[in-house]
């Protein structure tokens, strides 16, 4: 093996890391927030009902 | 209400940049001539150069997005710069870490602080900085407004950090496109493929970015209704 191909294997394999990393943090940042906006939703339901009965 | 596309990237898109990414990593290792210098190490040049180039067009397009909001105030402005400054940084840094890597077996030492070098690491800096301010600012339209300007401070700075080797003496290698160097025709295929590809691969991870944005304006506007009727 040539010496310096341990230099373009770890240079590959850090830029591929760091891509796969930032795709796995986008990924459950999203997930995360798609719960957050779904439970908030649930929530606002929930009040806006609360609101209606009461004004009855 | 805010509504928040479902899906992000189209699966077209996904399969293209997949695709392309391996053709990519198939023609850097098996396809391209050995450069006759450096050997193999030199092959990270496929990766650092494109990588450098998508970061500059992304920042690019964060700053002109920067400027349509503050002549718009249309906040999906703010969601392609925040998404392209984010995944422009992310390059940058591939930019910078493989460049160490090229520069250990090459000159010997990991860094070398010359103006192309330093200037990259400050423009990576800034858009560091860009996103600890994005963090800190609570108010939408207010974090918008204030980070479209450092968006635009960041995006000045990339014509000078292309020009820096050739406005300075540095220990960086001359340019090769557009400079006084030249390569094999299979080379520049093979390095113009590779900023297509990264291209394809940026414009993937923008979309998911800019959605992630868009859910975290919902989730903020959905919470202030709450607090309203609470």
């Amino acid at each position: 093996m040539e010496p310096n191909f341990k230099w373009l294997w770890a240079a590959f394999s850090v830029a591929w890391a760091m891509h796969v990393g930032y795709v796995t943090f986008l990924s459950g940042r999203t997930r995360e927030l798609e719960r957050q906006v779904r439970d908030l939703r649930a929530q606002l339901d929930q009040a806006s009902r609360t609101a209606g009965n009461s004004g009855d | 209400m805010a509504t928040v596309a479902r899906e992000a990237v189209p699966k077209w898109l996904a399969g293209l940049t997949g695709a392309s990414l391996l053709a990519a990593m198939y023609l850097i290792f098996l396809w391209v001539p050995m450069e006759a210098t450096m050997g193999p190490v030199q092959r990270i040049f496929y990766l650092h150069v494109p990588s450098a180039a998508v970061a500059f067009a992304a920042f690019f397009i964060g700053g002109g997005a920067a400027i349509g909001f503050l002549a718009k105030r249309e906040h999906r402005m703010d969601d392609l710069s925040v998404a392209c400054n984010e995944v422009g940084l992310l390059f940058a840094c591939v930019n910078l870490v493989t460049g160490c890597l090229w520069a250990k077996p090459i000159w010997g030492v990991y860094w070398a602080w010359d103006a192309r070098l330093t200037s990259m690491l400050l423009l990576a800096l800034i858009y560091m900085a860009y996103l600890i301010l994005r963090q800190s600012i609570e108010e939408p339209s207010q974090r918008a407004a204030v980070c479209a300007v450092v968006s635009i401070f960041g995006m000045v700075d990339v014509p000078i950090v292309y020009m820096a080797n050739r406005w300075w003496r540095t220990q960086h290698p001359a340019p090769v496109l557009g400079g006084e160097g030249s390569l094999d025709p299979r080379m520049t295929f093979v390095l113009f493929f590779t900023i297509a590809s990264l291209g394809l691969l940026f414009w993937c991870l923008v979309r998911q970015r800019r959605r992630l944005e868009a859910l975290r304006r919902a989730a903020h506007a959905v919470r202030r209704q709450v607090q309203a009727l609470a």
